[in-house]
């Protein structure tokens, strides 16, 4: 065991160019870049940095979550900031509107990578109930998701469980490997990596688009700038 | 009460004369019915603005806790602009309405009355397109800036127009480019 840790740390700390230790073998990664791989997540996955983006209801039971009951303490991710300059796990609580929607990619953006993001309740995966015109549809549209948590809310063990499955992720993923230019790299590391983007219905869903009040089902859309004529008197 | 009218149910009509009757002396306004016994005074856009004024001024109106409107769209006038009143003094609450029409939909201001109506009258701006004259700004609330529509209007369908597009807009103009499907977007 000894043996092997050491091992990990000169391949972390070794050049990259030096070669030799470092041929690939048949599995297409290194010995050594493996090992530093297993090193590197470990790190990671045991001290997630969470930053609490609570939009809404699932904030509330985010905060139990990472409160005294709950104990997220237990699995390294208890560290809250609130500042994503200094995080690595996103978790997206609440429900996303496309107006807030900037501000949260935004957030994703400042993060410093590796990063990761859990999407907390039916909202932030979905939309839930929300099929409406405020609200994104699943924040897959705007960014990478890695774990989904359906719920509303869900309970904080789901999320703690959500936490376990993205340490198991963060387990397969290959960062040195990916460093030194090995054949394990090609794994994705960074989430599912892929915007799904998801689409209000909109104008093309069908019964729902027209308004019952709307008698002739066309969307006259009028233009809001005030014109002067006679007063609209009763 | 010089011109309330007997247009609608004698109900109002067989109630004694309400304590702010006397106040609105010389306006021009009419009493009607409402399904939930609020007294309800209807009143034309030019003497809105008065109207308010007196409920507040002289019949002990302080607070405008509500200002919205009520979307009958094929009917003409379409908007109902409503505004309900509350005097903490005397413990009571008023309405009072006014009718727009669709192309015509703008209203005098009353947030130089009541300070707090002005977030109201910018989110009935929002939801309803209806302007509010005087009004010192009047901005969305809700809606992001630069949204084209107002989703409170009947027509509107309630999955929304473009939800999207003022999103894709600011993505497009910070774009970094950390993904090929991001940037295929
Ligand atoms: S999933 Fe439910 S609890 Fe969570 S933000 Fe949405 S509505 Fe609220």
């Amino acid at each position: 065991m000894g043996s092997l840790e050491s091992g990990s740390l000169r391949a972390v700390s070794g050049d990259a160019s030096s070669g030799g230790p470092m041929a690939a073998d048949a599995s297409g990664s290194g010995f050594f870049a493996t090992r530093a791989d297993w090193l590197v997540n470990w790190g990671r996955k045991n001290s997630l940095w969470p930053m609490p983006l609570g939009l809404s209801c699932c904030g509330i039971e985010l905060m139990a979550m990472i409160g005294p009951k709950f104990d997220l303490a237990r699995f390294g991710a208890e560290a809250a900031r609130f500042t994503p300059r200094q995080c690595d796990l996103l978790i997206v609580a609440g429900t996303l509107t496309w107006k807030m929607a900037t501000a949260a990619r935004t957030i994703y953006d400042q993060m410093p990578d590796p990063k990761w993001v859990i999407a907390m309740g039916v909202c932030s995966s979905s939309g839930g109930m929300y099929d409406s015109y405020a609200v994104v549809q699943g924040i897959d549209s705007i960014m990478p998701v890695d774990v989904y948590v359906p719920g509303c809310p869900p309970r904080p063990d789901a999320v703690i469980d959500a936490i376990l499955k993205l340490q198991k992720k963060i387990e397969r993923e290959a960062p040195v490997a990916k460093l030194l230019g090995l054949g394990a790299a090609e794994r994705d590391e960074r989430g599912t990596g892929k915007l799904v983007y998801q689409p209000n219905h909109g104008l093309s869903k069908g019964v729902l688009d027209k308004h019952p009040h709307d008698p002739k089902g066309k969307l006259g859309l009028r233009d809001p700038a005030p014109r002067k004529t006679e007063n609209g008197k009763p | 009460m010089s011109t309330t009218e007997s247009s609608t149910t004698g109900a109002a009509e067989a109630t004694p004369a309400p304590r702010w009757a006397a106040a609105l002396e010389g306006i021009e306004h009419r009493r009607v019915a409402s399904a939930d016994g609020l007294d309800t005074l209807e009143v034309a856009r030019e003497h809105l603005h008065q109207l308010l004024a007196a409920l507040k001024e002289r019949a002990g109106f302080a607070m405008c806790t509500l200002v919205t409107a009520v979307d009958h769209y094929p009917a003409t006038p379409r908007f109902a602009l409503t505004h309900q009143l509350l005097s903490l003094e005397h413990s009571e609450r008023i309405r009072v309405r006014c009718w727009l029409r669709d192309d015509d939909a703008h209203a005098p201001t009353c947030s130089d009355l009541w300070p707090g109506a002005n977030w109201s009258e910018r989110e009935c701006f929002d939801m309803f397109g209806i302007r509010f004259d005087g009004h010192p700004d009047l901005r969305r609330l809700l809606m992001p800036q630069g949204y084209d529509h107002h989703p409170l209007r009947k027509e509107f369908p309630h999955a929304g127009i473009e939800p999207d597009r003022l999103y894709r807009q600011w993505d497009r103009q910070r774009r970094v480019g950390w993904s090929e499907e991001g940037a295929a977007q």
